[in-house]
């Protein structure tokens, strides 16, 4: 799997990395990064713990790093749950962005995770 | 409104007749009593006239009978009784006095006649009466032939014929006489005197009157009405009973007569003045009739002047009850506006909603068809910006309706609005096919004062609708020019034009395009969607700018908007452009845009010539090339008539190697036409609208390599950072990591904050002048990046105004609003854009 498989695989457009990054080194070494941010899992702790404030920043945080890598899958539902999360209060909607946003991370590293594997192969 | 203009009318006509009656009225009784005042006034102005003609006709009549009395007293005194020739004497000085006989009378009443015809005595009684107590009188004598004669009698003893004494010596004139003397024959006159007796028998008769007797005289007029005549008769035989004065006014039938009777001296007779009013009356009457008609005539004024104020009021009224009507209609019209606005928003909003709602349900029962899905969520996107369009435009609306939207002026480029505005339009004019172009020519100003939101939103409105209301395949033209402002010198006058070639307006909508709710209703516009409103908020915003906006429009030929802007002229300075003296050549189909290319190349140190067709280019190119001065850099447009700029490239690259850059220039995507044009051979892209910026941000990566045939590496553009202190703060670890990697590549030295708390620390702790510049991430857990830029900003540190740049993941209009507010100098949305951001950094730490 190359990295531009991977990308194809999360839904991203590598072309996009690329051309700003310019070396594809360092997309790929932040690429295996980003599976080891613990943005995600400061989301999920802090909506576990009711703390929407501090969720919206998580999300956002994720929102930041997915635009920095092209991510443009997972960046958009964790932009839009950024923005449900914004006023600081919880909803219906909130709660299906969290799905979605949680379906489009995991599919995302699993891409990462693979794209590793066939390095590390 | 009809009921009403009926009502008006009746009243208006009901108190027009009512005032026209009255009127009438008034001036029919001031007539009538005016001609009752006259008569009256002829009658006592005939009294007076009677009384005073009677008086001076009797003092007459007493001054001549006087007069001739004397005269026979004289003679009675000069000449004695004993005279010799008595008879004779007297005869002879009577006749000198024009007596017509002369006798003496004796004491039984008989006349010894001296001369003259022989006379009786007409009522002898109390002529002899007198005579005889020695006074003397006047009496009426008759000839043999009925002849009248006054006599004069005065008491005189003279011998008679027959022996005995006579009492009196009596004279005799002939009525005619007195008649003249008294001119009571005038025929010039209008009154007329008789002298009667007591007994009515007429001593002197004038005028028409043959009868013998005044009172049958009299009787007669009133043959009709015998007893007002026996009235008369009775009334005037009682005054010359007492001896008093008689004056009436006798109306016989239409004729009306004034009667005056007045005793006479030395005599039993009374004078009889008459009157007649028959002349005086048909003046009178004329004067009536002239009164009559004037004040009818004047009242037929008056009833005009009152008709004319009455029909002007009514055209008032009616001119009123019509604005009224309008004014009635317009309320209702916008009443209907805003209602059908918002049937057509329910509708509008309904049908991005029910794709929505129906995408959403396709994509929940496909949740595993991940292409399926991607294709519902594309469309639930395109709904929602659609949606968010129309809320957008509602809220303006609201804002403008109640007054709230205000301008954000601040410092702007024309070429970032121009360039953000290209690169807004680019995706639908593809979509469509439309030819899309753009000039801009004598920009003396890049930099002025303006909201650009709301410039923006005015550019993309403009555009939008030309995008619209054109159809496949037709052309749109945004130009922009500068013009000195009549402003001063601190403004620059900016037009911007938007044309298109599409449907066209009609005149009557075009006069109300700036309503608001409004749209062309016809059917040609009924399947293109829109609130409505987007040119109404136009129009409102360049107003708020001081802006005008002129609509050309032609059906089915093309709209043209032109709006003209005085803006102010931004303080920041430009930076030093100059590039290197190269040769350049401009090729487009536009000689317009070729000169005024040329003039910005010019400015900014670069030689260049121009060529508006790729052949002509070429040969160019080639003479140069025979003379071994080969231009540095070519410029090409990518659509030219003939042969096009990718065309034009190969075959450059074919004759003349691949020395020379050549880059397009155009106002549509690169991402469109790259990989053609890169197999063509061309460098790269420079997009229009080519300001000076443009151009010298385009053609700076050619310093120090004009030969380089690929994209010139990050470095070569990012080189002089080397050294520059950064602070950057960020929360997360990864981001910082790729801020670090790619910023590090531009020779700038990062250290890390991880929060706002952090990089307050860090700035305070280091020496003074220590950081160049921070790059501030504004979520972040402890300290958020607003709160650390106030508080390195209320430092007392004489580098507390160092600048700072945010770096977020939002990028709406009130972020960046609020970071400039915080007291940052710029804002850069993440992804992290090498460019950009060094490209702010190196103006604003130049600018230390």
């Amino acid at each position: 799997m190359t990295l531009k498989e991977c990308y194809a695989a999360m839904g991203s457009n590598y072309d996009e990395v690329l051309g700003r990054m310019r070396s594809e080194r360092l997309v790929q070494k932040f690429v295996l990064k980003f599976a080891d941010d613990g943005s995600f899992d400061l989301l999920q702790k802090s909506l576990a713990a009711q703390n929407y404030a501090e969720a919206f920043r998580a999300a956002h945080t994720i929102k930041g790093v997915c635009q920095n890598l092209s991510l443009s899958k997972l960046g958009a539902s964790s932009s839009a749950l950024a923005e449900a999360l914004r006023g600081g209060g919880w909803s219906e909607e909130a709660a299906a962005l969290v799905e979605e946003t949680t379906r489009d991370y995991q599919e995302t590293i699993s891409a990462i995770r693979a794209f590793q594997e066939a390095l590390g192969g | 409104m009809n009921s009403q203009k009926k009502s008006t009318t009746r009243f208006l006509t009901v108190s027009l007749l009512l005032v026209a009656v009255f009127c009438v009225c008034i001036f029919s009784f001031l007539a009538f009593f005016m001609n009752q005042k006259s008569a009256e006034t002829i009658s006592s102005v005939g009294t007076i006239y009677m009384t005073s003609m009677s008086e001076k006709v009797s003092q007459h009549f007493e001054t001549t009978i006087d007069l001739r009395l004397i005269q026979v007293e004289s003679l009675v005194e000069t000449i004695s009784p004993k005279h010799s020739a008595l008879r004779s004497t007297l005869e002879y000085n009577a006749q000198a006095r024009g007596f017509e006989g002369l006798a003496f009378c004796s004491d039984d009443g008989d006349f010894d006649v001296l001369y003259g015809d022989p006379l009786t005595t007409a009522d002898p009684d109390p002529f002899l009466k007198s005579l005889r107590a020695g006074e003397k009188k006047v009496a009426v004598g008759l000839d043999k032939n009925g002849e009248k004669f006054v006599l004069l009698g005065v008491p005189a003893r003279y011998p008679m014929q027959d022996g005995g004494d006579s009492i009196a010596l009596v004279a005799s004139l002939t009525a005619d006489y007195v008649a003249e003397t008294l001119s009571l024959y005038s025929d010039n006159s209008l009154v007329y005197s008789h002298i009667i007796r007591n007994d009515g028998s007429f001593v002197i008769r004038s005028g028409d009157a043959y009868r013998d007797n005044y009172f049958e005289r009299l009787q007669s007029l009133f043959d009709s009405v015998p007893e007002t005549g026996d009235q008369y008769v009775h009334e005037l035989q009682e005054a010359m009973r007492t001896g008093e004065d008689y004056s009436t006014l006798l109306q016989i039938g239409e004729e009306r007569r004034h009667l005056y009777s007045t005793k006479l001296a030395y005599s039993e007779w009374y004078l009889v003045t008459v009157l007649p009013y028959g002349e005086l009356d048909e003046a009178v009457n004329d004067l009536g009739k002239t009164w009559i008609l004037m004040v009818y005539l004047g009242c037929a004024v008056v009833l005009l002047a009152l008709l004319l104020i009455f029909a002007q009021y009514f055209k008032l009224l009616l001119g009123q009850m019509q604005e009224l009507a309008e004014a009635k209609k317009a309320a209702e019209h916008a009443n209907k506006a805003k209602s059908e606005f918002l049937s057509n928003m329910s509708h509008d909003i309904r049908t991005p909603m029910n794709a929505i709602v129906g995408m959403t349900a396709i994509a929940t029962a496909n949740i595993n068809d991940v292409q399926q899905v991607q294709n519902c969520l594309k469309k639930i996107t395109l709904s929602s910006r659609h949606l968010l369009g129309l809320i957008n435009d509602v809220l303006d609306m609201s804002k403008i309706e109640s007054g709230k939207l205000t301008l954000n002026m601040d410092q702007i480029s024309l070429r970032e609005v121009m360039d953000s505005i290209v690169s807004i339009v680019q995706p639908q004019v593809r979509a469509k096919h439309q030819r899309f172009d753009v000039f801009i020519h004598d920009i003396s100003t890049e930099n002025v004062c303006c909201d650009s939101v709301r410039l923006n939103q005015v550019l993309i409105n403009f555009l939008g609708n030309a995008i619209k209301f054109t159809p496949d395949g037709g052309a749109i033209q945004v130009s922009l020019y500068e013009e000195d402002s009549p402003k001063g010198v601190d403004f620059i006058r900016v037009h911007l034009t938007v044309k298109d070639n599409g449907i066209g307006m009609t005149k009557e909508f075009q006069e109300k395009i700036f309503d608001s709710f409004s749209r062309e209703d016809s059917t040609r516009v009924r399947k293109t969607e829109g609130t409505g409103l987007g040119m109404a908020i136009t129009k409102y915003i360049v107003d708020a700018m001081d802006g005008t906006i002129d609509v050309e429009s032609e059906l089915g030929k093309g709209t043209e908007f032109h709006v003209t802007l005085d803006l102010e002229r931004a303080q920041i300075q430009e930076e030093d452009m100059i590039l290197p003296e190269w040769n350049l050549l401009v090729t487009d189909d536009d000689q317009q845009l070729c000169e005024s290319t040329v003039a910005s190349l010019k400015s900014i140190g670069v030689r260049a010539d121009w060529a508006l067709d790729a052949e002509t280019a070429i040969k160019m190119i080639e003479k140069r090339h025979q003379h071994g001065d080969d231009y540095h850099i070519i410029l090409l447009d990518w659509k030219l008539p003939g042969m096009d700029g990718i065309t034009a490239a190969k075959e450059i690259r074919r004759r003349f190697g691949t020395d020379t850059p050549i880059l397009l220039i155009s106002a549509y995507d690169w991402s469109e036409i790259e990989t053609d044009a890169k197999a063509a051979g061309i460098t790269g892209f420079i997009s229009k609208p080519l300001f000076k910026s443009t151009l010298f941000y385009g053609l700076k990566p050619f310093i120090g390599a004009p030969q380089a045939t690929d994209e010139p590496p990050p470095e070569e553009i990012t080189s002089h950072f080397d050294g520059k202190k950064i602070l950057l703060a960020e929360d997360n670890d990864l981001n910082w990591e790729i801020a670090e990697e790619l910023l590090s590549e531009l020779g700038l030295d990062l250290e890390w904050a991880e929060n706002g708390q952090i990089c307050v620390e860090k700035f305070e702790a280091s020496p003074l002048g220590y950081y160049d510049a921070i790059l501030m991430d504004l979520r972040m857990p402890v300290m958020s990046g607003y709160e650390a830029t106030r508080a390195i900003r209320a430092s007392e540190r004489a580098d507390a105004s160092l600048p700072i740049i945010a770096m977020t993941a939002d990028a709406f209009s009130e972020d960046i609003k609020k970071c400039l507010d915080c007291g940052m100098n710029a804002h850069v949305a993440k992804p992290i854009d090498v460019r950009e951001i060094s490209r702010l950094l190196d103006k604003y730490i130049n600018q230390i």
